[in-house]
């Protein structure tokens, strides 16, 4: 069991660089740090304007403007945590990374710190294509798709979270080198085990998982649905689609089978779904039991009953004052309410008195 | 057990399938001490109706199919296995009796699994107030969806990245890799993390509630913003919208590709330079003639294989990396170089290393998966203190068990 040594709740956490750095700053916020985010510059490029990137990442912190490795220096020396992302080994060997004083370091890259890419340039669909998982996403016969957005960022910040946590939990001094590509390669599900016992390549097959039939997106009256019917699922899919005569169809008696009649399969899912209303799909899911998700856009996702019902949305305010809602951690501790962030603010570096 | 920063710390893992078992693997990668709490068809009937997804270790399923799934395997190193069936009253008191002296136990099972089964969280913290009782139901365990049957692939239309992937706006894609599984995992082990460095301060444990449905609204979060601030993020396909070039070009060779960005003015300066391209384009102007400059660069790509053409665009300073399938991924020189597949296991299947690199964690300590039901005498031992023989009575009643029934 784990012992008390009197530590500590509220860290000190320096954070410095790219949005890795960012998403793992923003879930120590919401664990009552005190975080400090230095700005050193340019943002990199994102996939939503900076005051949106800003209100979603740095809700919470104290940010100052500058990049003066002296200055980083003297903060890292009071930090217990220091979060710092960079474009390569060289950036982070430059920021003198080694000689910072605070307990628990992370350095975030897009390669890590040593091998011979470790200098490489890369944008993070660089990443996700060397990773392994643009060539699974998109359509067989057409170029894979780059996830948009910013997964292997966020992934990566909350691996570094994790990481730091555990050094802040044993009392460790340590340093701890992440690469982006090593923390997408940790989150491929069968990928290599499958080349490696089977000798067959995962493929990529639009929006089917391919290995379990019916796993595809369809389209219904006002939208698109995705179902995924596990073997366990199956005869109750019979019901939701209305067609209990496939549960007697030799054709589709075990995944196996309907894995070798995929395309009639789908034809017949997709002459049932495909004048019903999404409201009513759902509606006729949960009865039968079956897991089933209807394509929302962000008007929907913002509007969601369950998020609401659950409280999911913090508040932030936009540079106009207006309160904006902003997701919240996807998980809860017991008793814990859902803070109402302020946005941002910026100070002089002389302000941040640790 | 590994060295780690979570030695010492006891992690009972009810889960099953992705997320909750990858969840538990970045804990005990950490050093945490695991014991993997399976039911008696856990791992799946005596003999299988099919191969799994991820194939058989060795290739074929051997004597002990339930052993031999690649993917279950991958997920479940360093950790011991004590197979007892929760449905009968003796198992679940003797799950309880391990509540008592665990720091904390993780489930995955849908949101009402546990209080059916009498494991309610008032139940455990009864049996332990300091115990972290996590939860990842998928779309949590309160709401309008909390009994929806939810699958990674199911709960991510709802969470806008269905909206955003794709070729183009009229036809949306789902991932097919069950991206709430993983954002799941990541944040399961950094909430428990929290939660024991709270316990310090208070001395409690608590529960923890994972949604998988949140998770993944989460990451959908500066375009969710971005829509209130009068923003219309739509999908573009692989462009991007700070960024041009920016997309998959095709290589020489059969469905080979490299991906391309130019992050800046520089790299573009960089790569009109290499392509004879106008190098005063600024991002506006770039973007405008996307499909002009898209087509210059795969004329260019598609003379060359992708490994070439990385290397020619990597030593003008350009982001690009090629994109790797399978067998690409694992003989990576990057990934070579930092030992990042470790074969620990049968068969010297090569399996994903820990991304959490740091001082005092040795990938050289780690054990291969347990079997079902391997360690059940020794669990019952070490921390409850049972001997050999009062093991055997409860496997004689049928509550533990170290083969599927049948």
């Amino acid at each position: 069991m784990v012992e008390c040594t009197g530590q500590r709740s509220l860290d000190r956490v320096l954070e410095i660089g790219g949005y890795a750095a960012g998403y793992c700053g923003r879930l120590f916020v919401r664990a009552g740090a005190d975080v400090v985010r230095l700005d050193d510059g340019t943002p990199d490029p994102a996939w939503a304007s900076s005051h949106a990137m800003d209100l979603f990442l740095h809700a919470g912190k104290r940010r100052v403007a500058s990049a003066d490795v002296d200055l980083i220096a003297r903060l890292a020396a009071r930090a217990d945590v220091v979060i710092c992302a960079a474009n390569s080994a060289d950036e982070i060997d430059q920021l003198r990374f080694d000689e910072w004083g605070a307990p628990v370091k992370v350095a975030i890259t897009p390669y890590g710190r040593t091998g011979p890419k470790r200098n490489w340039q890369a944008t993070p669909n660089v990443i996700l294509a060397a990773g392994g998982y643009t060539n699974l996403v998109g359509d067989a016969d057409k170029a894979p798709l780059s996830l948009p957005g910013h997964y292997l960022e966020f992934q990566t910040g909350a691996l570094a979270y994790a990481g730091a946590n555990a050094c802040r939990l044993a009392g460790q001094v340590n340093s701890v080198d992440l690469s982006m590509l090593e923390s997408l390669m940790s989150l491929s599900q069968f990928t290599t085990v499958r080349w490696h016992c089977v000798g067959e390549e995962r493929s990529r097959h639009g929006s089917d998982f391919w290995f379990v039939v019916p796993s595809e997106l369809f389209r219904c009256a006002d939208g698109w649905a995705y179902v995924n019917v596990v073997p366990a699922f199956w005869d109750s899919f019979t019901v939701f689609v209305e067609r209990p005569d496939l549960l007697l169809d030799p054709r589709f008696e075990n995944n196996d089978l309907r894995m070798q009649n995929r395309d009639a399969l789908h034809e017949i899912v997709a002459s049932a779904l495909c004048d019903v209303p999404k409201a009513q799909l759902v509606a006729r899911a949960e009865q039968c039991r079956v897991p089933v998700g209807v394509v929302m856009d962000f008007d929907e996702v913002l509007q969601d009953p369950h998020l609401r019902a659950r409280g999911f949305w913090e508040s932030v305010r936009n540079g106009a004052g207006e309160s904006l809602v902003s997701p919240g951690l996807p998980y809860i501790l017991t008793d814990e309410v859902r803070p109402d962030l302020s946005a941002q603010q910026s100070v002089e570096a002389g302000a941040v008195q640790w | 057990m590994v060295s780690g920063p979570l030695r010492g710390v006891r992690i009972l893992d009810l889960t099953h399938v992705w997320a909750g078992p990858l969840a538990v693997r970045f804990m005990a990668d950490l050093g945490g001490e695991v014991v993997k709490v399976e039911a008696p068809y856990g791992r799946g009937p005596r003999v299988f109706p099919s191969e799994p997804i991820g194939g058989w270790m060795g290739g074929a399923p051997g004597t002990e199919p339930w052993n031999a799934n690649a993917l279950f395997t991958k997920l479940h190193r360093n950790r011991r296995s004590l197979c007892v069936d929760l449905k009968q009253r003796e198992g679940r008191a003797l799950l309880l009796d391990l509540v008592r002296v665990s720091d904390v136990l993780i489930e995955n099972f849908s949101a009402r699994v546990m209080d059916s089964m009498e494991l309610d969280f008032a139940t455990l913290q009864a049996a332990n107030e300091r115990l972290i009782a996590v939860s990842m139901p998928g779309y949590g365990l309160s709401g309008p969806y909390r009994d929806r049957v939810a699958f990674g692939p199911t709960v991510e239309p709802l969470s806008g990245l269905s909206h955003m992937l794709g070729y183009d706006e009229q036809s949306p894609r789902n991932s097919a890799m069950a991206l709430m599984d993983p954002i799941g995992a990541t944040h399961a082990a950094g909430a428990v993390l929290t939660a024991l460095r709270r316990r310090r301060q208070s001395g409690r444990g608590c529960r923890v509630e994972m949604s998988l449905h949140e998770g993944g609204v989460c990451f959908s979060g500066p375009w969710l913003l971005e829509r209130q601030l009068g923003g219309d993020p739509r999908c573009e396909g692989n462009r991007h919208p700070m960024m041009a070039p920016h997309g998959m070009f095709r290589c020489r060779g059969d469905d080979q590709w490299l991906a391309l960005a130019c992050a800046d003015d520089a790299q573009w300066t960089a790569l009109s330079d290499m392509l004879g391209l106008d190098a005063t384009l600024d991002l506006s102007a770039r973007q405008a003639a996307a499909a002009q400059i898209d087509a210059a660069i795969e004329q260019w790509t598609m003379a060359r294989e992708k490994h070439e053409a990385v290397g020619l665009l990597q030593a003008a300073g350009i982001s690009a990396g090629p994109v790797n399938t399978t067998p690409d991924m694992v003989t990576d020189s990057q990934v070579r170089a930092r030992n990042y597949f470790v074969t620990y296991e049968q068969f010297d299947v090569p399996m994903p290393g820990n991304p959490i690199r740091m001082q005092g964690l040795d990938s050289t300590q780690w054990q291969r998966c347990p079997r079902l039901g391997e360690h059940n005498a020794e669990v019952l031992e070490d921390w409850l203190g049972l001997d050999a023989g009062q093991a055997k009575e409860l496997a004689s009643q049928g509550v533990l068990h170290d083969r599927p029934p049948g």
